[in-house]
């Protein structure tokens, strides 16, 4: 999953010798248990499934799921017509496109809001007083993310397929595209979520920050209204960002070979989904890692309560 | 190893127990874009002792304990703490901290019951939640969202997640703020209880000097960035009651008064002098309070010269006058 990457690059080397921390060595995966690495994974899985089941019983985060849903099910209902030259239904470009969104908005709105809220309450500091708490908590919220993610897609495509005769994909082959796409996405756009959630400043103007670059990202990456019908310029810009691209691969996915003329270059153009994708998913963790680590080593009591009179009132920086 | 052992009137460096101190710090400073906030500060604290840092706020307590948990970079000066350099402690030394700050509000949506056992699971020895909770009282909420804590039972969890761990060394910062005159005295004798049973190090830092000298065994008083005296809370108030001040009512009906290191003497000779009573007679005592805050009104005074460990030798051996 994410997190190996980022929970790899934790490890300090040289710390297996200290007394005290002589726990059986439980780890039965890669030999020389230099450090209790398994114990980490199995805090972080613990702790991911503790976080989701808050997440499932949080009335904010159900109603914003269910509140999807409505959507799809709008969009599938009252969006009318056909792809033009096709025999596919527009509500399914639509949905393609919108699902992507989820995807994205998981990684890029979800994710850093979650991170900048968990700054400011302190729990990345109580984490990062704990032995092995960081890393545990990379896991947890890769956990997290992946499952709010791909719940909310399997929610979208379920809902409309039955409700709405929506679009599923066709064949082991449109699932696969499917399975990728979906991976390479979240690939890209959460280690940059991570990255962004590091360095904004606190959850209130994080949402305004993060929300105004994603609904114009939203409008112009072909997601909902057919890139088409966007000036080039537009097309150009909204083409470096990852949500056209996860959009195209999500119509692949989802739609029949024929819908593939609306496309602005009359393909899917999957090999340039996967390269794209692939870019800045290592920009994302280019950037995740060494922001995360120092968002960690920054944090404080005295930068917490700083933060605490801040969010109360715009007061004077601690003494 | 010897625990505790409250040091005397010592010189320089507090007792001579073999065991390395805890903490160490020697000559620490530091300063932030030209404005120093702390002048060599030096400390030495042993084990199973309680350390409190008392000083108002702004004095340097908080850079102070965040040099010593790693939190931050000193500017100058040397610091150990349980054998490590603070600033290149690595998981396993944090796994023998623990800490209480006081602006935790993390977790907010866990049940107390089930944060305690999930951060247990990070160490090797953890202690019982469930005995921990009862520990700190809070067994009957085990159930609860911690967000639905009053002020002082969510301090009460902060503790019990600063020791989960069973750390030898615990920081406590303005642990009691908020609470109830019983939830005070509850917490106060689960510290003793640590310190005395367990061994467990504890700094604190207060400005509540009542707190101060009731859980510590020693107290060293920050101000302005330096430790203004250091030493056990009946040291320090001794040193501060030598100078006592005496009151009377003369002939003319004025109010006098007069400091003096002897009151015995003083009233002695006035009652020599008056041949009968004294109206209005009253010798006062400085308190720790009293020398506590003269300090920190004296604040903007030239740096003092006075030893770190406030040993400003003359004065407790000539004051025990009565």
């Amino acid at each position: 999953m994410r997190g190996t990457p980022m929970t790899t690059t934790k490890d300090h080397p040289g710390t297996a010798d200290h007394p005290g921390t002589g726990e059986p060595a439980e780890l039965t995966g890669p030999p020389a248990p230099r450090r209790p690495t398994g114990r980490f994974w199995r805090a972080g899985l613990r702790r991911g499934g503790i976080e989701l089941r808050h997440l499932l019983r949080s009335p904010k985060e159900l109603s914003g799921q269910l509140t999807n849903v409505v959507v799809a099910l709008l969009i599938a209902s009252y969006v009318s017509g056909e792809v033009p030259g096709t025999s596919t239904p527009l509500s399914h470009l639509v949905l393609a496109g919108f699902a992507a969104y989820l995807l994205f908005q998981v990684g890029l709105i979800s994710l850093p809001q979650m991170l900048v809220t968990e700054r400011e309450e302190g729990t990345l500091l109580r984490l990062r007083t704990t032995p092995g708490g960081i890393p545990a908590y990379l896991v947890a919220k890769c956990l997290l993310v992946v499952v709010m993610a791909v719940g909310a897609l399997a929610l979208l495509l379920a809902a409309t397929a039955l409700v709405a005769d929506g679009p599923l994909p066709r064949g082991p082959g449109g699932w696969l595209t499917l399975l990728w796409v979906t991976t390479l996405g979240l690939l890209a756009v959460v280690p940059l979520g991570a990255a962004i959630g590091a360095v904004l400043p606190n959850p209130r103007e994080a949402l305004a920050l993060i929300m105004l670059p994603t609904m114009g990202l939203l409008f112009t990456s072909g997601a909902v209204f057919p890139l088409t019908a966007m000036p080039g310029p537009v097309q150009q810009v909204a083409s470096l960002f990852p949500l056209k691209w996860m959009a195209q691969g999500l119509r692949a996915a989802l739609l029949p070979d024929t819908a593939r003329a609306a496309e602005v270059a009359g393909s899917w153009e999957l090999p340039m989904v996967a390269l794209v994708l692939t870019a800045w998913a290592v920009l994302g963790f280019l950037l995740a890692v060494p922001l995360l680590r120092r968002a960690a080593r920054r944090e404080s009591g005295s930068r917490l309560s700083a933060r605490h009179r801040r969010a109360e009132r715009s007061g004077a920086p601690p003494g | 190893m010897t625990s505790t052992a409250p040091p005397g009137p010592a010189p320089a460096s507090p007792p001579a127990t073999t065991a390395q101190p805890v903490i160490r710090a020697r000559g620490v400073s530091m300063a932030y874009g030209g404005t120093d906030v702390l002048h060599g500060i030096d400390l030495a604290i042993h084990r199973g002792e309680v350390f409190a840092l008392l000083g108002p706020n702004g004095a340097g307590k908080t850079t102070t304990v965040e040099i010593l948990e790693g939190f931050r970079r000193r500017s100058a000066g040397e610091v150990s703490v349980l054998g490590a350099d603070p600033e290149r402690g690595d998981d396993a030394w944090r796994g023998r901290i623990g800490l209480v700050l006081q602006s935790w509000r993390d977790h907010r949506r866990w049940r107390v019951g089930e944060l305690l056992s999930h951060f247990a699971t990070y160490y090797p020895e953890p202690r019982d939640p469930a005995a921990l909770l009862a520990m700190v009282g809070l067994t009957g909420h085990a159930d609860q969202q911690v967000d639905r804590l009053s002020g002082g039972q969510r301090r009460r969890l902060d503790v019990a997640l600063g020791i989960v761990g069973r750390p030898e060394l615990l920081f406590l910062d303005e642990p009691t703020t908020g609470f109830d005159p019983e939830a005070r005295h509850e917490f106060h004798l689960l510290v003793e209880r640590l310190a005395r049973d367990e061994g467990v190090t504890v700094l604190l830092t207060t400005h509540d000097l009542v707190e101060a000298e009731r859980l510590a065994d020693r107290i060293a008083m920050l101000v302005g960035g330096r430790i203004r005296a250091c030493g056990s809370p009946a040291e320090l108030a001794r040193r501060a009651a030598a100078r006592a001040e005496v009151r009377w009512t003369a002939d003319d009906g004025t109010t006098r008064r007069e400091r003096t290191a002897d009151p015995s003497r003083l009233v002695w000779e006035l009652h020599r002098d008056a041949d009968g009573p004294i109206a209005g007679l009253e010798v006062r005592r400085p308190t720790l309070e009293d020398t506590y805050l003269h300090m920190v009104h004296r604040e903007d005074d030239a740096p003092a010269p006075e030893h770190p460990d406030g040993t400003d030798g003359a004065v407790g051996a000539e004051a025990r006058a009565a």
